[in-house]
């Protein structure tokens, strides 16, 4: 045995990595809960991998057989019903912890110097969940899904110039048709992973590089006592606090799963009309309630254009925060206000889009 | 005779209006309204004929100058039918265009009574429009299917017309109330039979006791069938019942129920029949097997639901509860068999069927237990391991703390 170990050692520095892991301390006040929304995304990122892997083995990415395999796998493959139901409840919370995650860093300040490639690569990353997100929405091939993929890929359309041309690239031609569904399907299983998979190692390899932030206020207040900021050694402490909540997220997803399983809902049908209450998923409902609300034409343009611009603004104003951002303490102020006022219009329109009913949706 | 005449002179000596037609309405005119030459003008604008090139003195006469007089009533038919009876001439505008209307229309009461000088009577306009024809597939058509009705019951719903002819004006309010016009007006599905479907549209007529089975059997072919078969068919021909009609009546036909079969006051069979009849027994095993086959789909259709709703596929329990409901339907055709055997071998099917369902239901919300007991164990594993952890993380915690206790006491 201690030869094996040896034999690895000498050609995986894996006893370092653990003991720079076992000297790395994290600090402990009463924000640090916050530090675990990290740590609960990754795990539910995990747990996709996982089950989106076994998925795999008997989805067919094709308009003809899509929707039949997935009622297939839910209905005759061994838990395939439970690996289904894991695999689109998992994603829903964690995209949903990606969000409490952006929230808790802008709100915590950890963003500043030096950890500004830490939050833009993270800023990135909850694209790509987005991503992951409207692509693998359309993958079941089902009523809802086909509707809604047709709404939220004909917004580009309204883009001057080369809106139609961005339009025919998310479709692969005019409409939504089984095309469609295989490049989701090849951007869902390939293209996003591969980038994912990389952004992830190196976001997570920054967190571990410099550690947590301590907060202004927390650290202000050691600095007026005179007393350090308490902390915890990051293995096993931290490490064990960490897989508590990864149990508690297995646990609340077996839950969900076993008594909410996710609907597959009727198979697409490309010549009936619309259902109502046509809508995307929960993570979008605040920009699809925005488009609702914006005008056909303002100042000469499409108003989704305007809109989308608009987005598009607040995404660019969120990736470069750290650079915006001179860490004085009226520009923290400025941005703990303004992210409780963005935090605040999503909610108040995601709240206005349910109010409004409909279908609603069937990843 | 004189009214007749009156009526006839009356249409014929239009009021003629400078480059343009105003027919004069008579007392007992029929619904087409007069119009005056610019409503006519504007009329013809959007009228098939237009389309196809006519003019107004392709049908109207021109003996009076730039006045154009309106048709005698009796005239119409032949002045349509020298176009849409002539196939050489008619071809040249749509080949697919039948050319027996006039030929029909001779047929009919309303071309009888025509014939007689009759002017209260339908002519080809009185349905079809004067100056603004529309196509018969053209929804806004007056003689399109989902029209036909209010067409009809211009004339057939008001009693002032129909009373001198001793005709009823109630079959268009009663049509109204049938499972047909719930088809044709509810659901839009324009093969759902109307007026026309029944009487025919030009060669319009009231079918005879005799043929009303031939009427219903081109949509109810089976039932047809089957009741010609049994012997039911000679015993209503030897005591002259309109066969269909005699239980479903005619215009007010309702949708068919179960409980129709049997022998209380409400039912069908309980009007002619009581139980004392040899073939009493063929009513109850019908009407027995019919709450039978109900009660089972009811049952595994409900048991499927709460498997569906405990997120459980229930797909072979569907196609079973389809099957049934299929064999039920079959075997409510196969009541007009009025024999035991033919339906219960229908409805046994059913039964089968239904019970397949059931056991799918069963084993689904069967699977609906094992789920919930297979996340109930997982719940003791990951509560347990929580605990653990939990004691584990407390016990660091405070041997990480006295130290720093002792150092600080």
């Amino acid at each position: 045995m201690s030869a094996l170990r040896d034999w690895i050692a000498e050609r995986a520095p894996i006893a370092e990595i653990v003991e720079e892991l076992e000297h790395k301390r994290v600090p402990q006040h009463r924000h640090d809960v916050f530090y675990y929304a990290g740590g609960v995304t990754l795990f539910f990122f995990v747990v996709q991998v996982v089950t989106g892997a076994l998925l795999l083995m008997y989805y067919r990415p094709s308009a003809g057989e899509a929707y039949e395999s997935v009622q297939f796998i839910m209905a005759r493959v061994p838990f395939g019903w439970l690996i289904r139901s894991i695999h689109a409840w998992s994603a829903n919370l964690m995209i949903g912890a990606a969000f409490v995650h952006l929230f808790s860093v802008l709100f915590l300040k950890s963003y500043r110097r030096p950890r500004e490639l830490t939050w833009m690569s993270g800023v990135i990353l909850l694209g790509l969940v987005l991503g992951f997100g409207f692509t693998g929405y359309l993958l079941p091939w089902n009523q809802l899904a086909f509707f809604a993929t047709r709404v939220g890929t004909a917004i580009p359309s309204s883009t001057p110039v080369i809106g139609h041309g961005l339009m025919r690239l998310l479709r692969g031609g005019n409409d939504v048709t089984g095309g469609t569904l295989t490049r989701f399907f090849g951007v869902h299983v390939a293209i996003l992973p591969g980038i994912c998979t990389f952004l992830l190692a190196f976001h997570v390899l920054l967190v571990q590089r410099h550690g947590m932030s301590v907060p202004p206020a927390v650290a202000a207040a050691s600095k007026a006592s005179g007393r350090p900021v308490p902390s915890m050694p990051f293995l096993p402490d931290y490490m064990l606090r960490d897989l508590f909540g990864w149990t508690l997220a297995i646990g609340l997803v077996a839950a969900l799963s076993a008594f909410l399983p996710w609907e597959l809902g009727k198979k697409a049908d490309l010549f009936a009309p619309a259902p109502a209450g046509i809508r995307p998923e929960w993570y979008f409902l605040w920009a699809f309630q925005t488009l609702k609300f914006v005008p056909a034409r303002v100042l000469g343009l499409e108003g989704e254009f305007v809109a989308s611009l608009a987005f598009g603004l607040g995404g660019a104003a969120l990736f470069f925060l750290p650079l915006i951002d001179r860490n004085t303490e009226t520009s923290r102020r400025i941005v703990t206000w303004l992210g409780a006022a963005a935090l605040l219009y999503m909610i108040a329109m995601t709240a206005l889009a349910l109010r409004a009913g409909g279908g609603g949706p069937v990843p | 005779m004189r009214r007749a005449l009156w009526c006839t002179a009356a249409w014929a000596c239009v009021v003629v209006a400078r480059l343009g037609v105003v027919s004069a309405q008579t007392p007992m005119a029929p619904p087409l309204a007069p119009v005056s030459a610019d409503q006519a003008r504007a009329a013809f604008q959007n009228d098939v004929h237009k389309a196809a090139g006519l003019t107004c003195a392709t049908c109207h006469d021109t003996a009076h100058g730039d006045q154009y007089v309106a048709p005698a009533r009796t005239a119409i038919p032949k002045l349509c039918g020298t176009c849409h009876a002539n196939a050489e001439y008619i071809k040249k505008f749509n080949p697919q265009l039948r050319v027996d209307q006039l030929a029909r229309y001779v047929t009919s009461t309303h071309g009888k009574q025509n014939a007689k000088g009759e002017t209260r009577v339908a002519v080809c306009s009185d349905c079809h429009g004067a100056h603004g024809i529309l196509g018969v597939k053209d929804p806004r058509a007056p003689v399109y299917p989902t029209h036909v009705a209010e067409t009809c019951g211009r004339c057939h719903s008001d009693p002032a017309r129909m009373t001198p002819f001793n005709k009823p004006a109630t079959p268009p309010a009663e049509w109204a109330t049938s499972v047909h016009a719930k088809a044709l007006l509810e659901r839009g599905d324009v093969s759902a039979p109307t007026c026309s479907t029944c009487h025919g549209g030009h060669g319009a007529t009231p079918p005879d006791v005799e043929s009303v089975s031939l009427v219903c059997a081109q949509c109810h072919i089976r039932e047809a069938d089957l009741f010609r078969a049994s012997s039911k068919k000679a015993l209503f021909e030897t005591i002259s019942q309109p066969e269909c009609v005699t239980c479903h009546s005619n215009h007010a036909i309702q949708h068919p129920q179960d409980a129709w079969v049997g022998f209380t006051d409400d039912t069908k069979c309980g009007k002619c029949h009581d139980e004392s009849i040899p073939g009493a027994d063929v009513i109850k095993t019908v009407r027995g097997d019919l709450d039978q086959l109900n009660a089972a789909i009811t049952t595994a259709a409900a048991r499927l639901d709460r498997a569906e709703e405990a997120g459980v596929s229930v797909d072979d329990g569907r196609a079973a509860l389809r099957e049934a409901n299929d064999q039920r339907i079959n075997a409510r055709v196969m009541v007009h068999a009025f024999a035991a055997k033919p339906f219960t071998d229908v409805s046994t099917k059913g039964l089968q069927s239904a019970k397949l369902a059931l056991a799918d239901g069963d084993r689904a919300l069967g699977e609906v237990r094992y789920r919930r007991e297979g996340l109930a164990v997982a719940s003791v594993f990951i509560f347990g391991f929580l605990v653990t952890l939990g004691i584990k993380i407390r016990r660091l915690d405070q041997a990480r703390r006295e130290p720093q206790k002792a150092k600080e006491s």
